[in-house]
Parts: structure tokens; sequence; C-alpha cells
């Protein structure tokens, strides 16, 4: 029992201590201005992460999340000299069609979600390559500062994204814990045959939450193309292994039901420090790959809640 | 007559009719499709991913998924050009050593696989993408991103060298289908895949040692992701991390799309030929009909669900996560 | 030969075993007997392997074993024919009956199959079964996938020198009433060979192929009685565990219902697969109860009521509204509720407080525009845990730690404070104790005075008896007869039992 209650703060003690080892190697990372700046660059990880989060809350998962990102980045940057500030309602727009897509297709179609997000993301990413012509595509500054420059550079000291980052981590929050969406999710995800069985609309809110994980991830893409001033299909490449990684070391389960948006603003956080910690350990960059592989491993195998699993398959 | 027509009977010959509906199609629409050169094309741009979807079957058939074999190519054929170098590059000295050493690599990842999987008890699908990112990462390491250029005649052979029109890595890969035939049907290891597909539980209880099994069938789809990174090394001469790209999803595509089942008991390797050849006979005839070959992955996508919907008896599932 | 001595077993909240003695010897076959929930299935799965005991020891031959594993109880001659077909069904025949002992025919992993299919036929001779070794288990019949089963059990018999102690786990149950006799012959047939352990429901077959029988209740070995001198009515009494009275069932309590109101009217319902030609009607008041064998279709009725299953054609009238879309949303508006068999699965949600179970089917009411009113929600919750005595420390309480009982609670006050006045009740006493089933009887009572309608489907014929104003009994989807249940006039089990079998 009481691991089990242990289990619940482990990702905020992880955090902390993680932060203080850090800090101790070198003082210089726990200046305030460093640690806003942190949050900063992992802010458009997070907000995919925050996207990938109800998926996995409801017991699924999206591995489309990367490729819609990466086809939103070429749209953006397409749309933008023709509708200006609009291009990004059309993003979202598309990124929420291509989620209620994997939705559909796992519910409906009961094809299980890993291999449903697959192929939706397949389809992305093909529709990335069209529309770019495979190339690598740039925006214009002016175009762009005029219709997203409140999206990057600073308010009081604070990087606009991290703004916008928080902005949408409380509107996920007010919906997983304030709203019937919320709590439905958490119902199917906690116990799915049960909430079937109390006659609310299962399949509905399970689209729901993929049409919310791929605007998200949409958003994702979008704020990266502004920050980078283009888009490609392959822009937001290494982008899916972090995000999954900050919701389930956060403590949001791969069997759904506990855990939330709030941990996965502490898990993208960890992956933040950590990622800074390799730098100052002068592991190569190569090797994120392994480091976060195995932090995935270690992270699911502590969270999974294996009663709901009577076999692992 | 109409014993035949059942849906079982309908459902196990679907994906053959599919082929050959799809062959007369493109031959249709374009006549040149229909030559041997252009079969031998398709054949040859088609062994490396029917090795890995060959290895992907046994998984597939005991109900699991595996999502490691970009990780698994690029690291067995990583460490094969490595070895293959250093120890002279070419095939009739010591460096034949490295063609063995690169299945024994492709084992052992397929062991730590299985045994996370098992032992950590992760479901299967997470277990193996996160293990295919550790192999992706790995053989950065190795390669430091670099390209590893494998020339040695002899060895690209398999891919120059024609018997009948055919390049002898087609000869080859017929060799390990068979031997993958061989395996699923006469084999105690290959008849456990099916009975872990086909009710695991049932399985357990008849002192099965399940988990054994499980480890296994990881471990020979390790060898057979070797065998694709081979593969796939004669055919481009070049050895790196982006060996693998692409083939999760083609091979994964490639069982299913020929009607082994994804939640296990049903199928087997000729389904999976089949499978293999409708994707790559698709990929081809799009070229061939002049679409852009980027347009494929698109197809593939609807294509995997279109598979996986109709052969889903959709009334005996509860729900799907 | 083989023996249990002062077996215990322990779940977390639960003391599935208590104490349990159990002897059986060599060529003898043992009747084994109890309700739902008294303690069989553990008691065979500790016999057979599945579950560890925590206390007490197993003794074969005097000498006290430890089964860590199936694998293990078969390899000291304990085998299971199970209830639930346990046959994989892509395999073929012969892989089935030797399915994790293929070593025999096996050469550097390769397999001999003409050897299999030769062992695999002097298998079916045992079982005087005259089918291909290679067949499809999937398109063979109920019964001969059971005496496959059997045939496998048997392999022990070559692999295991000493002596075999076979566990029938209600292996009569799909059978045909020929099939049973075979059966039964076979087994006598074998007791030169095996002893065996016989579990079933239907005592007439217990007391006729046994020798003695053990009767179980609440994890406990009430009884041991010879079958010569077995008399099933106090079996019967036995297993219950006191008299069923009146007052256990709250018979003074049962009033008579409101037959001028209609609430529910089924009309010459089908599902083709499950049920036919089902007609009846349910009044405001009324506890109807269905009853009928396992798979008789009971259940799949109740899951069309609610919606969760689509009829092939009939027509289902709820207050005088003919249904046409069946969702369980749908059940739910028009006053539908469902208190289903699997509580822990399909009743609450593990994982949420008893507040969020009791609003999940009408959240609608307790928000606006989407947005919930928790202060709402949670006062309801405070009122109904008073008003059902419901044991949990607060509102905010996981539902997943309350007692069976206490969760049982939980999902009816979901469903009366929603205001649902049709309420089907699926095996509502399942797994619960005395006390906690006595609770359940009264709530009946008090939601049947309130002018609820009640589709009862009840755990043992007695509570049927007990609770009903009208029984139907059903064997094989369809309605065979009907009883009025009137206080002092109700039918007996054996008016029940001849139309159910």
């Amino acid at each position: 029992m009481n691991l089990e209650k242990l289990k619940r703060h482990f990702p905020w003690i992880t955090l902390v201590v993680l932060t203080l080892l850090v800090g101790a190697m070198d003082p210089n990372f726990l200046r305030p201005h460093n640690l806003i700046q942190l949050a900063g660059d992992i802010s458009t990880l997070f907000v995919m992460a925050l996207g990938i989060t109800f998926v996995i809350y409801i017991g699924g998962i999206d591995l489309s999340a990367q490729s819609v990102a990466n086809m939103t980045t070429v749209l953006a940057t397409i749309s933008l000299p023709l509708f200006g500030a609009w291009a990004g309602v059309l993003c979202i727009l598309t990124g929420l069609l291509f989620g209620a897509v994997s939705g559909y297709v796992t519910t409906r179609l009961k094809v299980p979600s890993f291999i449903a997000t697959l192929a939706v993301g397949g389809i992305a990413l093909s529709v990335g390559q069209y529309a770019s012509g495979q190339r690598a595509l740039y925006m214009d500054a002016t175009l762009r500062d005029q219709a997203f420059g409140w999206m990057i550079g600073t308010t009081a000291g604070i990087p606009n994204e991290l703004i916008i980052a928080i902005a949408l981590l409380l509107i996920a929050l007010f919906v997983q814990t304030r709203t019937t969406v919320g709590r439905a999710l958490k119902a199917i995800g906690a116990g799915e045959l049960a909430a079937v069985a109390s006659g609310l609309k299962v399949d509905q809110y399970k689209i729901m939450a993929f049409a919310i994980s791929g605007m998200f991830a949409a958003i994702a893409g979008l704020l990266f193309s502004v920050k980078l001033a283009g888009g490609s299909p392959t822009l937001a490449e290494g982008f899916l292994l972090p995000a999954i990684v900050a919701v389930l070391v956060g403590g949001t389960p791969l069997t759904g039901g506990v855990g939330g948006v709030l941990n996965t603003a502490i898990g993208a956080m960890i992956v933040a420090v950590v990622r800074t910690s390799m730098l100052y350990l002068e592991i190569p960059a190569t090797s994120q790959q392994i480091f976060f592989g195995i932090v995935l491993i270690a992270a699911i195998a502590l969270t999974i809640d294996r009663s709901k699993m009577r076999i692992v398959k | 007559m109409s014993q035949f027509m059942t849906r079982e009977n309908l459902q196990k010959w679907a994906p053959l009719l599919v082929l050959i509906a799809l062959i007369l199609f493109f031959s249709a629409a374009n006549p040149n499709f229909l030559s041997v050169r252009n079969f031998a094309r398709i054949t040859m741009a088609a062994t490396p991913a029917l090795m890995i979807s060959l290895g992907i079957t046994f998984i597939i058939i005991m109900g699991s998924i595996d999502l490691s074999m970009e990780g698994a190519v690029a690291v067995c054929a990583v460490v094969f050009a490595t070895l293959f170098l250093s120890l002279g590059g070419v095939l009739n000295s010591w460096a034949w050593v490295a063609l063995p050493a690169a299945l024994v690599v492709g084992s052992i990842f397929g062991l730590i696989n299985g045994l996370v999987h098992v032992r950590l008890k992760i479901p299967s699908f997470m277990a193996s993408l996160s293990m295919g990112f550790v192999g992706i990462g790995l053989s950065l390491l190795m390669t430091g991103g670099d390209r590893i250029r494998v020339e040695d005649p002899i060895f690209r052979s398999l891919l120059t060298e024609r018997v009948l029109n055919f390049p002898l890595m087609v000869y080859f890969a017929g060799l390990a289908l068979l031997v993958a035939w061989f395996i699923q049907s006469r084999t105690r290891i290959g008849r456990n895949f099916y009975a872990v597909g086909g009710g695991e539980e049932l399985a357990h209880a008849s002192g099965l040692n399940v988990n054994r099994v499980r480890v296994i069938g990881f471990m020979i789809a390790g060898v057979f992701y070797a065998l694709g990174a081979l593969f796939a090394v004669a055919r481009i001469g070049i050895a790196e991390t982006a060996t693998g790209y692409n083939l999760m999803f083609i091979s994964i595509t490639s069982v299913v799309v020929g009607g082994t089942a994804l939640w296990g008991g049903i199928g087997g390797v000729w389904n999976t030929l089949v499978g293999v050849l409708i994707v790559n006979v698709i990929a081809n005839g799009m070229i061939v009909i002049g679409l852009p070959r980027y347009v494929q992955d698109g197809v593939l996508g609807v294509l995997v669900i279109l598979a996986v919907y109709l052969s889903t008896d959709r009334k005996s599932l509860a729900f799907v996560k | 030969m083989f023996e249990l001595q002062k077996v215990d077993k322990v779940f977390p909240g639960v003391h599935a075993l208590k104490a349990v003695d159990f002897e059986i010897k060599r060529g003898e076959i043992v009747g084994l007997v109890g309700e739902n929930g008294a303690g069989k299935s553990t008691l065979m799965k500790i016999i057979y392997g599945a579950y560890q005991h925590d206390g007490g020891q197993v003794l074969v031959d005097g000498k006290a074993v430890r089964f860590r594993s199936p694998r293990q109880a078969m390899d000291m001659g304990v085998g299971m024919v199970f209830q639930e077909q346990s046959l994989i069904p892509n395999l073929t025949v012969m892989e089935n009956i030797f399915l994790g002992f293929e070593k025999q025919f096996v050469n550097f992993g390769v397999i001999d199959w003409k050897a299999m299919a030769e062992a695999a036929r002097h298998q079916l001779n045992k079982v005087k079964l005259d089918i291909s070794p290679s067949t499809t288990t999937s398109q063979l019949s109920f019964a001969q996938r059971q005496l496959i089963e059997l045939a496998k059990v048997l392999t022990l018999e070559e692999r295991v020198q000493g002596d075999l102690v076979i566990l029938l786990d209600e292996p009569t149950s799909v059978l045909a009433k020929e099939e049973i006799e075979l059966l039964f012959e076979l087994v006598r047939d074998l007791r030169s060979r095996a002893s065996f352990i016989f579990v079933s429901h239907r005592l007439d077959e217990v007391t006729d192929l046994s020798d003695r029988i053990y009767v179980m209740k609440d994890g406990e070995v009430v009884d041991v009685v010879n079958a010569d001198d077995a008399n099933i009515d106090s079996i019967q009494r036995e297993m219950v565990g006191r008299n069923i009275n009146k007052e256990y069932y709250r018979e003074e309590q049962q009033s008579p219902f409101d037959t001028s109101k209609v609430l529910l009217e089924l009309d010459s319902v089908n599902l083709d697969s499950r049920y036919r030609d089902i007609s009846l009607k349910l009044h405001a008041g009324e506890v109807l109860c269905l009853v009928g064998t396992e798979g008789s279709g009971r259940e799949a009725i109740l899951r069309t009521i609610y919606g969760l299953q689509r009829p092939d054609c009939g027509r289902v009238a709820i207050n005088g509204h003919s249904m046409t879309r069946f969702s369980a949303r749908k059940g739910v508006e028009v006053g539908v509720a469902y208190v289903p068999r699997e509580r822990k699965i399909e009743g609450i949600v593990a994982g949420m407080s008893v507040f969020e179970n009791m609003t999940l089917s009408q959240m609608g009411n307790y928000a606006k525009a989407g947005v919930l009113d928790i202060g709402k929600e949670r006062a309801l919750a405070r009122e109904w845990i008073g008003k059902l005595s419901i044991k949990a420390s607060s509102e905010n309480a996981d539902c997943g730690n309350l007692s069976g009982g206490n969760q049982q609670k939980v999902v009816l006050a979901k469903w009366r404070s929603g205001g649902s006045d049709i309420i089907l009740l699926d095996h509502p006493t399942r797994g619960l104790d005395i006390g906690a089933k006595e609770d359940v009887y009264v709530m009946v009572r008090e939601m049947s005075e309130a002018g609820i309608g009640i589709i009862l489907v009840a755990d043992t014929l007695e509570e049927a008896i007990g609770l009903s104003h009208t029984i139907a009994v059903i064997k094989d989807g369809e309605i065979q007869k009907r009883y009025d249940c009137q206080p002092g006039s109700k039918p007996s089990l054996y008016d029940l039992i001849q139309y159910m079998i």
C-alpha cells in the first residue's frame, strides 16, 4: 500500500532530486533565468506531450503526433502567405481532423490504437511530403511576425512560448478536472466497461481524446514552425520519443485512468533537466536516444498497473 | 459450391485474390509492369522487407507486436559493416565472420527485447518501441551518423549476380522463407507460437512455458531482422542508422495485409509472402503508372487500417485500446 | 492418497478457504458442492496448482507437497478437466492433447507428426471418440471438445507412474442427456486407474456419480456425506447454511404490485443467437425473475432491455414508447438501470471516488455547459451514503477499496438517485456475504414499494423464488413457463428445475 502511495509522488521527487543534482554540478543551472530558458525550450515538446496525455489517459497510445506536427509545419509555412493568421486556425483544425480519424479508426473499426495511429501517421507523412514537394520551406519573416509574432520573443523576461504552453496546460487541466469530458475520460481509462454500462457515449469521448491529441500536436508543430521560420516533413523528427517519455515519466501509466496533464508538465521538465544534464556530463547527443529508450522502459515498468492486464501481450 | 464461399474461406484466400487483382490492374494500366525485368525489380525491392516481415510474423502469431525492427536492422547492419571492414572487407577472407556475427547480434537484440517485455511485464508494443529507439541510438553512437560503405564485389554479388534474371539475394530470401515455413509447421517452437496466440492462458494452464516461448519468438525474429539488414546492405552497399528506415511500417502492413491477424493465432509465412508482394506491387505499380513515391506511406496507412478492419470479427471484441 | 489438511487461503479482503480438510482415496469419485462463492473453485485451483495454499498442508501419499504451477501438479498426477473449454481453437486435436508435452515426439526441435497422431489416436480411443487427430479443434462440437479435454488429462496415465487425481469442473453443463451418460460411464470405467473429484451444480448428478460428497459453504467444508445416504434437500440446506425461511428474503414485505401501470413490454423479441420469441410485461413495483441455467439467454435479455444488445426483431416498449435505437445511453435516458453481474468490471469504476461513480450515469444533471458542479455531486453522494448506510470513509473514498456489498450499494445509489424506474439486477448478490445479501434484499423490497419495476436474474433459485412476484423460466432462449409468486403460494425448486433442464 505504501509503495502505491509513494508512486504518486515519485515524479515530482524525481524532478527535484534531478534538478538539485544538476545544480550541484553547476550552480549556474539553478539561476532563475536559466530555468526559465530551460522551460521555454521544452514548451513545444510539452504541448505535444499534453495532447498525447489525453490518449494515454484513456488507455490508448498516439504514435501519430510527430507526423501530424511535421505535416503542420509544412501546412503552416505554405498557408501563411495565403491566409495570414488564419493559417494557424487551419493547422489546428487539420490536426483535430487527423486525431479524430485516428479515434474513429480505433473505436468504430476496432483497430488497436498503436496500429491506427501509426497508419494515420503514415497518411500525415504523405500529406506533408506532398505539400512540401519533399523540400524544406521557409517563411517570409515579415509575414510571420505579422501573423504569429506574438508566439516568439519574451514578455517580462518570460518566453512567450512558455506562456502559451502554460495557458494550454491550464485549459487542459480545467477540461480534465472540471468538465464532463474530463470525468468521462477518467472513467474510460479506469474502467471502460463500467463506463459503457453507465450509459456514457464512450466512443464519442474516445474520438474526442484522439482529436485533442491531434490538435495539440498541430499546435506544437505550429509553434515549432514559427520559431524556426519554416517547415519540412521531417522538422519535428525526434519529438515522439521524449514526448511519450514525458507523459509516462510524469506518472500517467500506459494503462490509463490515473495521472493527467499536470503530471505531464512535471514529466516534460524531467525530460528537460535530463537533456541539460547530458550536456553538462558531456554525453554525446547521439546517445540521447539510447538513454531515453531505457528511461521509457523503466518508466513503464514502474508505473504500469498490472492488475488491469490479465495477460501482457 | 456454396460451402467454398464461406466467410472463413473468403478471408483465407482474400489476400491472394487481392494480389492477383492488383497485378492485373497495373498490367492493364501499363503493359511494362508485366515483364520479367519489372518482376525482378519488385522481388529485389521486397527482399529485405520480406525478411523483416517473416520475423515479425511469428511475433504477431503470438498476439504480440514488435516495433523494434528499425533499430534492430540498424544495429545489425552497422555491426556487420564495421566488423566486415575491420576484418579485411572482402568475403574471401576472415571477414565472412561478420555474416554470422550479424545474425548473433540480431538474436541478442531480440533476446533483450523479449526479456524486457516478459520479465518487466511491459506490453510488447511499448517494450519493443523503446528497444527500437535504443537500437537507433546505438547505431548512431557506433557510426557517429556516418555511412559505412561495403563495396566487396563478392558480397555485392547478392545483388549483381543474376540467375534467370533474378538476383542471387532473391534465391537466398526464398531459402529463408522455406526455413521460416519449416519453423512454423514442423518445429515445436513454431507450433507453440500458435498455441500462445490462440489462447495464452489456456496454453499456460496446459503447462506450456509461455514466457520462454515469447522470448524465443523475439530471438528468432531478431535473426530474421539481421538477415533483412544483410540484404539491405547488399542491395544499397551502405550501412547506416537509416538502413532500417520505414521498415517497421512496411513490414507490419505486409503481415497484416497478408491475413495474419493482429490478435494472434491465425496466418503464417505464406500469408506474409503474399502480403509483402501486395505492398511491393503497389509501391512499384504506383511508380509505373506515374504516381509519386511519397504517396506510398499514405496508401500503406489506409491499407493497414482496411486490412485490420476487414479481418476483425468485431462482435467478439468488447473494446479495443 | 491425496489429502488436504487444514488448508487456508486468503485473498486481500477475503478469507476464501478456512482450514479445509479434504481427502480422496484410490479409485474414489468424490463430489464437491456448494453455492457460488463457497470456495469450490479456490479449492480446486489449489489442488491442481493454479493457486498456492497459505496455511495447512497438501499431502500426496502422506508426503507434503506444494504445487507452484499446474505443470507441477500434472507431474504428480493431478489433472483438471476445465469447465470453460480449455482447448485452443486454432490448433489441431492432437496438438491440444499434447500441448506442453510435445517433447516425446520431438527430435532436435522437429515434431514427428506421425508419432503424435498415433499417440493421439490412442488417447481418443480411451474416451471412445472416433475423429481424426489432425482435425482443427474449432470445428468440433461442445460435447466432442469436452471428451477431448478428458482425453488430454488422461495422457497423465502414460506420463505419471503413481495414482491419478482428475478434477471434473461442471463437465455436464453443456452436454445432452445421452452424452452425460456416456461421460459417467467413462468415469466409472476409469476409476481403476484414477480418482475423480466431480464438481457440479446438479445435485442429482452428484449423488448419482459420487461415492462421497463434500459440502462447502463460506470457505469451509460443512459436511461430508456418503452418497448412499445423501438427501438432496438436506445438502441444499447445508449449502445455504440456514433454513431458507420467509424472513430471509423479506417475504412479509412483499406487497402486490400495480397491475395497471406497465413500465416495460417485450413483444416477440428475438435475438437469433441468444433467445427467441420473448414476450413479457413488467409493472410498477413488480419483481420479475428470469430463471434458467447458465447460457439460457437470461443475461442477453437484460442487455437488450438496457440497450447494449440490439434484437433482430420484435418490439421493446419502455414506458409506452417503442424503442428504435438501442444504446446504453438511450436506455439510461428512458429510465432503465443496469446492475451488472461483473460488479468490479462493469458496475463500479475502481480508481474513481464514490461521488464520481454515483454521478457517472447522470453527469448532465450536475453540469452546466459541460462544467461540473462538484459541490453538488458531493452533496448527493453524502446524502446516499447516509440513506443506504454505505461504509466509506467519505464521498472521496476510492470505490475500488470498498467491500463488495458497499460497492453494490454505490451502484444502486447511482441508478436510484438518477431516477431510474426500471432496474435490471444481474446476480446482484454474487460474492456478497450474508449480511450484505440481506441488505440487497431489503433494498429490492424498498424499490418495489417505491413503484420501481425490477427484473432480476438471481444467484440461486431460492433467491429467485423468495424475492419475486413473477417468475419466467427460460430454457435455450425461450420462455417455458411462468409462475405467479404470491407469498404463501410460491413454486418449489422442483417446479422450476423441471422446466429449466
